[in-house]
């Protein structure tokens, strides 16, 4: 892979597992190998909430997801280590941003106490707490969704990407149909991302997860809406400040919602009791359409498709070469 | 190095003060953020306050969603989400503006400069905008302001009757709705147009024009000039470098001509992508037939900015073939724009030929206009004069 660093190629290849049948025949019906797979990792624990839906998922606290964190690590990278599973990601010196989605105010946005067991998880695999940097677009959501805001250079920072002396680059950008300013906490100042999205639908583009989290990274994505949000959401992840410092994707799945989003609909939610994880992005976006699928179908509602927003711009995020949308190129890691 | 057996108590107090600043500036220097980090929240709900009102011309849906109806996009908008325009909020099922009364820019211009050519000429304009656009337009020149949300800059309150009142203090004639795009602030326009007309001051809107009928026909009851940008004559523009259409646009032109409205056009022509003869031919025959020979036509003059930088600004010679297919498809008026000194900047009159009004750029250079007429043979000549 031309131009892949050897962090990028060994985080790749032991976050998949690798199945390459060999053949002793050179015939024309030689299997040479197979393409290395994506690994998904799901992780739940059934009774986590008590049956007491998202106002419960709220209230867990930062320590009791930790465990439920690493594990989700672990089956991801396919290490048992978590330091050294945290380490083929991400390096003790990087500056790494974990994007939150606190659009939608306490319910319905990624819990702080799971921002909180990742950035503690991590300090336990030797990254200072001052290079971790919980954010979001805007303090004042952040502020709304009970993240406690903060600064302070020895400690996890959390604040929105607003309150930086200079928000936004001064030129825009292009990635494919997309023209905008960048973050600049994300341009300038983030070596390394952990997205963490809410397992949600929305309202236009079918679901909103880690690849959607992203709009929060430029500063017009009121202009990327159309068309099912696509090629946008897929164009958008390409870019070089994204794609090349992504390193983990973890949905919050605690309480997730199958409509009606991306506001907090609570008659809609469900309780999922658990994590996605995995580093390829279009993956986890698939898995968790597919699980926001089961769920409608379960309560008898509309396909996303038949709903008229059918989340097409996974499958443009796969032609991209941003990862993979083909269930048999995805090992879905169940826990 | 110093000789400990030498070290005095205040030399190693001094140095270790010495070290201590080295270690902050050390530990400074190796901190990834800047310091200034503003985490102020204490003005935003104030700023809610004063700028949030409830958005005109909207419906709706289930599920706590709304479709706007202000501008032919419709956007249907989830609660907790905005329109396009990014200055319109979806919050609990209700649709709000966000810009009403937050200007974030003002200036007094020449009226000239809008362009408006038969409006009280050499008057001057009390111009503000407000962040926000409902397209976006890649060769913008204004796009800090139109291409950004509100919270994203500056804004001042100014809400309506500040704005008459800084009319009277800077002698302006006029209330010009300008720079971004002022459909996208249409609550703020519409009230501060209200508040200026009995006030004896003229409100005009500079506008795309991509707004639905049911919005602009109350809005027109309250201003009293308008001015278009029609940015190509093909949908393929429209679509591929406006993120518009074309077809409201031009419904909008024929409604301002039913509406008896004072109008004016501007077309920006881009190299290569909107500068064909024959759709320029094709737009002002459209112009001629549909709105009439008296409607002014200002062609201007583009220059590299925003998301187009690879294109060379136009040259004269494709203004001025441009301002020649216009004025043979019978268009009485025509002019262009950002060509200072150019002959064509100024007026005159379709009877005789002669300069009723001359211009250098944005100045007057001389008057020839009696009641609305030419002085040399008597034409009246269309346009809002006193």
């Amino acid at each position: 892979m031309e131009g892949t660093s050897r962090r990028t190629f060994l985080r790749r290849t032991v976050a998949t597992s690798l199945a390459i049948p060999l053949s002793a025949s050179f015939g024309p019906f030689a299997v040479i190998a197979s393409r290395p797979k994506s690994r998904v990792a799901q992780v739940v624990r059934p009774g986590l909430l008590g049956g007491k839906g998202f106002a419960a998922a709220a209230r867990i606290p930062a320590s009791s997801l930790v465990p439920l964190v690493e594990e989700a690590v672990r089956a991801a990278t396919g290490i048992s280590d978590i330091q050294t599973a945290w380490m083929t990601l991400v390096r003790p010196k990087d500056v790494i941003g974990i994007k939150v989605n606190a659009l939608a105010g306490p319910g319905l946005s990624t819990r702080p106490a799971l921002a909180d067991a990742i950035a503690q998880s991590l300090q336990k695999a030797g990254v200072p707490a001052g290079n971790i940097i919980l954010w979001d677009r805007s303090s004042a959501e952040l502020k709304r969704a009970g993240y406690p805001l903060s600064t302070a250079k020895d400690r996890v920072r959390c604040f929105g990407s607003d309150s930086l002396p200079l928000p936004y680059e001064r030129t825009p950008e292009a990635a494919g149909s997309i023209g905008s300013c960048f973050a600049t906490l994300v341009s300038r100042y983030c070596t390394a991302l952990i997205n963490i999205p809410i397992l949600k639908d929305h309202d236009l583009s079918g679901v909103s997860l880690g690849m959607k989290n992203f709009y929060g990274a430029i500063h017009n994505p009121n202009k990327y809406h159309d068309n099912c949000c696509d090629p946008f959401i897929a164009d958008l992840s390409t870019h070089p400040h994204l794609r090349g410092k992504l390193r983990l994707v973890v949905v919050d799945g605690l309480a997730g919602q199958y409509h009606g989003g991306p506001s907090l609909k609570p008659q809609w939610g469900f309780p999922f009791e658990g994590l996605l994880a995995g580093a390829d992005p279009v993956a986890v976006d698939r898995i968790g359409a597919l699980i926001i699928e089961e769920q409608r179908k379960a309560h008898k509602m509309k396909s996303l498709a038949e709903d008229g927003r059918p989340p097409r711009f996974i499958a443009t995020a796969a032609r991209l070469g941003l990862g993979t949308d083909q269930p048999d190129e995805i090992e879905w890691k169940k826990i | 190095m110093m000789d400990r057996s030498t070290l005095s108590r205040r030399g190693f107090l001094s140095a270790s003060a010495a070290g201590c600043g080295l270690w902050s500036l050390s530990a400074f220097a190796q901190d990834p953020l800047p310091p200034a980090i503003d985490l102020s929240l204490d003005a935003s709900p104030k700023e809610d306050s004063l700028f949030v009102k409830e958005a005109m011309h909207y419906k709706k849906l289930d599920a706590l969603r709304v479709e706007c109806r202000l501008c032919p996009r419709r956007c249907q908008v989830a609660d907790q989400e905005r329109g396009y325009c990014g200055v319109r909020e979806n919050r609990g099922g209700t649709y709000f503006t966000l810009v009403h009364s937050r200007a974030c820019t003002y200036h007094v211009d020449p009226i000239e400069k809008k362009p408006l050519f038969h409006f009280l000429p050499g008057t001057n304009a009390f111009s503000i905008a407000t962040a926000g656009c409902n397209m976006e337009c890649k060769f913008c020149q204004n796009w800090n302001i139109s291409q950004f949300r509100p919270e994203q800059i500056r804004s001042l309150y100014l809400p309506p009757e500040r704005l008459v009142k800084a009319c009277g203090e800077t002698h302006s004639k006029s209330l010009a709705f300008t720079y971004s795009e002022p459909v996208v602030f249409y609550e703020y326009m519409f009230d501060a147009a209200a508040a200026a007309r009995p006030a004896g001051i003229r409100p005009v809107m500079i506008s795309n024009g991509y707004i639905e009928p049911e919005a602009m026909k109350p809005l027109a009851a309250h201003l009293s000039g308008v001015k278009i940008d029609l940015k190509a004559f093909t949908e393929k523009f429209y679509r591929d470098t406006c993120s518009g259409e074309l077809k409201p646009v031009l419904e909008t032109l024929r409604l301002l001509k039913s509406l008896g409205m004072w109008f004016e056009i501007v077309v920006l022509l881009v190299p290569t992508l909107n500068d064909g003869e024959e759709e320029i031919r094709q737009m002002c025959k459209w112009i001629a037939d549909e709105l009439g020979p008296d409607v002014p036509v200002h062609f201007s003059r583009y220059h590299p900015t925003y998301k187009i930088q690879n294109l060379p600004p136009t040259p004269e010679r494709t203004l001025v073939r441009a301002h020649e297919i216009a004025r043979q498809q019978g268009l009485h008026f025509v002019y262009l724009g950002n060509v200072p000194g150019h002959p064509a900047e100024s007026t005159y009159c379709p009877g005789c030929g002669e300069v009723v009004i001359g211009r250098y750029g944005y100045h007057i250079t001389q008057m020839n206009l009696q009641d609305g007429k030419c002085k040399k043979c008597g034409r009246a000549i269309p346009g809002v004069w006193s």
